[in-house]
């Protein structure tokens, strides 16, 4: 009897807690999402009259558009300097932080302030690093004598590729850092002092005492940085705008469906988008599950 | 002899790395106030690291009635950036408000509480953390178009809500479920409802959880662009994010004024980040081991 009120009680205080939830998300999320998909096969672009169904013909369409493949190779390009360098600034920034000993909590405040900024302010303070006729970088290397005058840096596409990615990699490095740092203080020191005593040397403790145990900590890393790099958006926006050598997918997604306002165009492709980000996502966690699995 | 050489080395070493580590995670930031707070002049003449003539010019023409750009009277700024301004605060604390009740109520009910379907809602929610915005973000626009609210505080904030629910919801199960049941069973012993029980016992200890899950949703809502870009076309509720680049798209850039604004969307993670930076860390790290 007491047990039963107490029941309906748990269900009703349950109802009030998870339905705005449920509202908020499906309305929001998953009825967007299925939208998205179902759009996608229509031509719907309100400049025309008529929303007529076109079957994968949109999807088609996005595989032999020229700025198209731009993009993707320009967000590959994205993807593969920005895993590289985070993944080794991350660590590197990882292993200090685990060896500094006073005033660790401060190092790790200035390290994790880049990834808190808006990331449309850090391109705006780059973008002035990076002025060709006044910027701080052209000054610095004309001081080191490495560049002979002032260099117009986003005229090349592979410079401009690599410095995008450089600002989105100062955002997102912290990211590495700290999933690194609490991989790096969950291993025990007797580990280090067991290596030790047998006779390793720092880089063979590197080796075979740390790699092996911050390795899932890695994977999901280099997930983080995978799909953030891969969702590049302001950074590129703010820096180049529109270009077409710099624009990643999600620039590209923004210029069809809100600019040329080909909405179902526009959605094919980010629903191919949100495809490649999952696939990547599940790499990794495989991965993960795999070497969680066997140890 | 050879050790304490070697140790003197590595001491350098680290004192090096950690001076290269300073630079480049501070220098940006250090470098956009200098510019901020460094005459026209001499920002096209030659800058120096330490500015010789601190001035805030820059900072008065965002404040100024008035304002001079290359010696001719200018439309103020004020109007754009103080709305763009509340704007921001708005928008970002609305969303974090209700993030933060939804997820402290909703998670709790996920890990205390026994109803049908518990499981499934709970992964279904959390599994939109792998689905970019981008995707949604079509339909949602022609969703808020009907439902007329675009270029509303409450569509920006329902949109914020939901996408970044989700982590805040993951940190808080996580949380309630790593705090021992017995205190609560001594409340409900005592008689103090469910409710009551949620409020005044475990809320006050979850409190750091909130606090993360709080930082997180802010700090995101703050520096969020491309929803904003789409669904806040006018200065109703356009934030800064979406303001300051309008700066440079005019014939000229005026650097000072660009940094003097950027300094301000700065602050509130730099207070952040030095007052609460023990929270920030132990969210990012939660947040991250999904």
């Amino acid at each position: 009897m007491m047990r039963s009120t107490f029941k309906a009680d748990e269900a009703a205080l349950a109802a009030v807690f998870v339905v705005p939830i449920l509202v908020i998300m499906g309305g929001l999320v998953f009825y967007p999402l299925v939208i998205s998909a179902v759009d996608s096969l229509y031509r719907i672009n309100p400049m025309q009259p008529d929303a007529p169904f076109v079957g994968l013909a949109n999807y088609a369409r996005l595989m032999t558009d020229s700025s198209v493949q731009a993009s993707w190779f320009n967000t590959l390009a994205y993807v593969a300097a920005a895993v590289v360098l985070e993944t080794i600034g991350g660590l590197g920034a990882a292993l200090l932080l685990d060896r500094v000993r006073y005033g660790r909590q401060w190092l790790l405040a200035a390290t994790v302030l880049p990834w808190c900024l808006p990331p449309v302010v850090n391109a705006i303070v780059w973008m002035w690093i990076f002025n060709p006729s006044y910027g701080l970088l052209n000054k610095i290397l004309l001081g080191l004598g490495i560049i002979a005058e002032n260099k117009v840096w986003f005229n090349d596409q592979a410079t401009a590729l690599f410095l995008i990615s450089l600002v989105h990699v100062w955002r997102m490095m912290p990211l590495t850092a700290v999933i690194m740092l609490a991989a790096l203080q969950s291993i025990p020191a007797d580990l280090y002092e067991a290596a030790r005593l047998d006779g390793a040397g720092p880089v063979k403790c590197f080796r075979l005492v740390t790699l092996p145990l911050i390795a899932s900590g890695l994977a999901i890393a280099l997930s983080q940085s995978t799909v953030f790099a891969f969702n590049l958006f302001d950074e590129a926006w703010i820096l180049a705008g529109s270009s077409i050598d710099t624009r990643s997918v999600i620039i590209q997604i923004y210029l069809t469906a809100f600019q040329n306002m080909r909405l179902s165009s526009g959605m094919a492709l980010s629903i191919l988008a949100m495809i490649g980000s999952l696939v990547v996502s599940l790499v990794y966690v495989l991965r993960v599950y795999r070497e969680t699995r066997f140890d | 002899m050879l050790r304490p050489l070697s140790s003197l080395l590595g001491r350098l070493g680290i004192l090096l790395a950690v001076g290269l580590l300073l630079c480049w995670s501070l220098g940006p930031v250090y470098w956009s106030f200098v510019t901020s707070i460094t005459p026209p002049v001499d920002l096209f003449g030659d800058p120096s690291f330490w500015p010789k003539h601190p001035t805030l010019e820059h900072y008065a023409k965002l404040f100024g009635s008035t304002s001079l750009s290359q010696g001719n009277a200018v439309q103020s700024v004020w109007p754009q950036f103080s709305a763009a301004l509340l704007n921001s605060i708005v928008t970002a604390a609305g969303a974090t408000a209700v993030t933060v009740a939804v997820a402290a109520t909703g998670a709790y009910a996920f890990v205390r509480l026994r109803f049908p379907g518990r499981d499934i809602c709970f992964y279904l929610v959390v599994a939109t953390l792998a689905i970019p915005a981008y995707t949604v973000m079509i339909p949602l626009y022609r969703l808020m178009i009907s439902l007329k609210l675009i270029d509303t505080y409450t569509g920006i904030v329902l949109i914020y809500v939901s996408a970044f629910l989700p982590l805040a919801l993951w940190l808080m199960r996580s949380v309630y479920q790593a705090m021992s049941i017995s205190l609560e069973e001594a409340a409900w012993l005592d008689g103090a409802g469910r409710f009551y029980t949620l409020v005044f016992i475990v809320l006050p200890l979850a409190a750091p959880g909130l606090i993360a899950s709080a930082i997180l949703t802010f700090l995101n809502a703050w520096g969020q662009f491309m929803v904003p870009l789409v669904f806040s076309p006018t200065l109703a509720t356009k934030p800064l994010t979406v303001l300051l680049p309008e700066f440079v798209t005019r014939n000229y850039v005026d650097y000072g004024l660009m940094n003097a604004a950027g300094i301000f969307a700065i602050v509130p993670p730099v207070l952040i980040v030095l007052l609460l930076n023990r929270y920030l860390v132990s969210g990012l790290m939660a947040g991250a081991t999904k």
